[in-house]
């Protein structure tokens, strides 16, 4: 099965988050303000190298770069 | 002449043999025309191995109703509508974002999403003004990602859209 997020350099785990976000701000408002909470995501991370702490990278953003990066050759 | 003896034995022996086999269907056998669902999100467990008739869910390889004795099998979900038919004959809809249909030996079907709720839940304007928003994203010029993403949620919407007519 070919997904044309998957040509973007999307991965199957961003397309059920986006899915799943989409979902959330769909409901009504009384269910809505509750489930939206689950979807935030502020994960930071570093890298450490010869015993030093590298810069403190946000996960998503990276993560956003990688799948930008790897477009278009993700179908193969 | 040996081997002819061996084959009418065997067919001697067959018709005891439907016999006992008949004999050992038991009162278990006879109603197992239920099928075990669990369904299950992150945060909260909307079925736990419960006793129901029929689960029709949005399959990527087509849509599918999924009976006892079902072959064991694993679907990826599309995002839409899973209805539940339970034993006591009526039936409820829950729209899921999309994940996986699992269906088990002895008839087990375990469905994993990211987010479900019964349709009830949704408000039908909120979906409506982000499925233009999402085609203004879609038809813009914003990165190659955004497009997809935006592209995602169109996907998700109108099959809501239609689940909710």
């Amino acid at each position: 099965m070919a997904f044309a997020w998957r040509a973007s350099g999307l991965t199957y785990n961003r397309y059920l988050a986006v899915a799943a976000r989409v979902v959330r701000r769909s409901l009504k408002e009384g269910p809505r303000l509750q489930a939206e909470r689950r979807g935030e995501m502020e994960l930071r991370f570093a890298k450490w190298e010869n015993g030093k702490q590298g810069e403190n990278k946000s996960l998503a953003q990276e993560n956003a770069s990688s799948m930008a990066e790897h477009a278009s050759e993700g179908q193969k | 002449m040996n081997s002819l003896r061996a084959a009418r034995a065997a067919t001697r022996v067959r018709p005891s043999a439907i016999i006992s086999s008949l004999q050992r269907r038991s009162y278990a056998d006879a109603v197992s025309d239920k099928i075990k669902l669990s369904l299950a999100l992150p945060h909260q467990s909307i079925y736990t191995s419960k006793d129901v008739v029929q689960v029709n869910i949005p399959a990527e390889s087509g849509d599918m109703g999924v009976l006892a004795n079902h072959v064991p099998s694993i679907e990826q979900l599309k995002p839409g509508l899973v209805e539940v038919i339970e034993e006591s004959g009526g039936s409820k809809q829950f729209f899921l974002s999309g994940g996986f249909a699992i269906v088990q030996p002895g008839s087990q079907l375990s469905i994993n999403a990211v987010e479900g709720y019964p349709l009830e839940d949704f408000n039908p304007d909120a979906v409506r003004s982000q499925i233009s928003e999402a085609q203004k994203i879609a038809g813009g010029s914003g990165s190659e990602q955004d497009i997809a993403e935006a592209k995602i949620e169109l996907e998700v919407l109108e099959s809501l859209q239609a689940s909710l007519k």
